[in-house]
């Protein structure tokens, strides 16, 4: 999966926000908090990946079971389907 | 733990206290560019002084504009790039702008001596400004004028 085009991520004070631009700010009237876990993911999945290589980039940066990583992981999947975050 | 949380413009600023989002218009160039830039938004907590960008409802739209002067029941307001003043009553303003993201660049409009040079010389460019505008507007007509005479038909 891979998160569409026409988002940008910044980091405001600790929080890290997701803002659309372009064509996509005329559809997408929200904002998009995220923790640094969430921001982390979010950049990796503008890339192509899998939920798998999530987990295992996951359980790479951060000191985390592969258990507890792939459960967010596949939370934080299902949130940008569900919100047609994916292209 | 993963966090993510999407949520409507006008719940943020309630809820949060802040909003951040993209900028959709011209009203505020050439600080800010349509659909590129991001804007932060602070909550209204206390009255807005002449200079600051004031984020204001007009019915169901969002405006950012410049507040002029502040008055007993609210503010003149202008954007950068307007050349008509509006009254706006105290109650429509909800929030403040306190940075934002010039494509990549972030501006804290508090501390941006840049920004500060800016705003300053904005404002004292205003009348050359709007009498060039004018100037344009008006040669524009009497060519059309011209040239209506002549049997042209402007699109």
């Amino acid at each position: 999966m891979k998160i569409k085009k026409g988002f940008v991520i910044r980091k405001v004070g600790d929080a890290h926000v997701v803002v659309p631009v372009g064509e996509l700010s005329k559809t997408f009237h929200g904002m998009i908090n995220l923790n640094e876990t969430g921001a982390f993911l979010w950049k990796f999945f503008t890339a192509e990946h899998s939920v798998n290589e999530a987990v295992a980039a996951l359980c790479a940066e951060y000191e985390v079971d592969e258990e507890r990583a792939r459960i967010d992981a596949e939370k934080f999947a299902e949130v940008l389907t569900k919100n047609s975050f994916i292209e | 733990m993963s966090e993510i949380e999407v949520q409507k413009i006008e719940d943020v600023l309630l809820t949060k206290g802040q909003y951040v989002g993209p900028t959709a218009g011209v009203s505020m160039l050439p600080m800010l560019k349509n659909r590129r830039d991001t804007i932060v938004v602070n909550k209204k907590t206390e009255r807005l002084k002449p200079l600051d960008v004031a984020l204001y409802k007009r019915g169901e739209q969002y405006i950012l504009h410049r507040v002029l002067k502040v008055t007993d029941t609210g503010y003149i307001i202008r954007g950068d790039n307007c050349y008509a003043d509006e009254i706006v009553p105290e109650e429509a303003v909800i929030g403040v702008l306190t940075e934002f993201f010039r494509k990549d660049k972030h501006i804290v409009c508090e501390s941006d001596k840049k920004y500060h040079r800016y705003v300053k010389n904005r404002l004292k460019t205003y009348k050359f400004r709007r009498f060039w505008v004018r100037l344009k507007a008006n040669c524009i007509n009497l060519a059309k004028k011209i040239l209506r005479v002549f049997g042209y038909k402007s699109k």
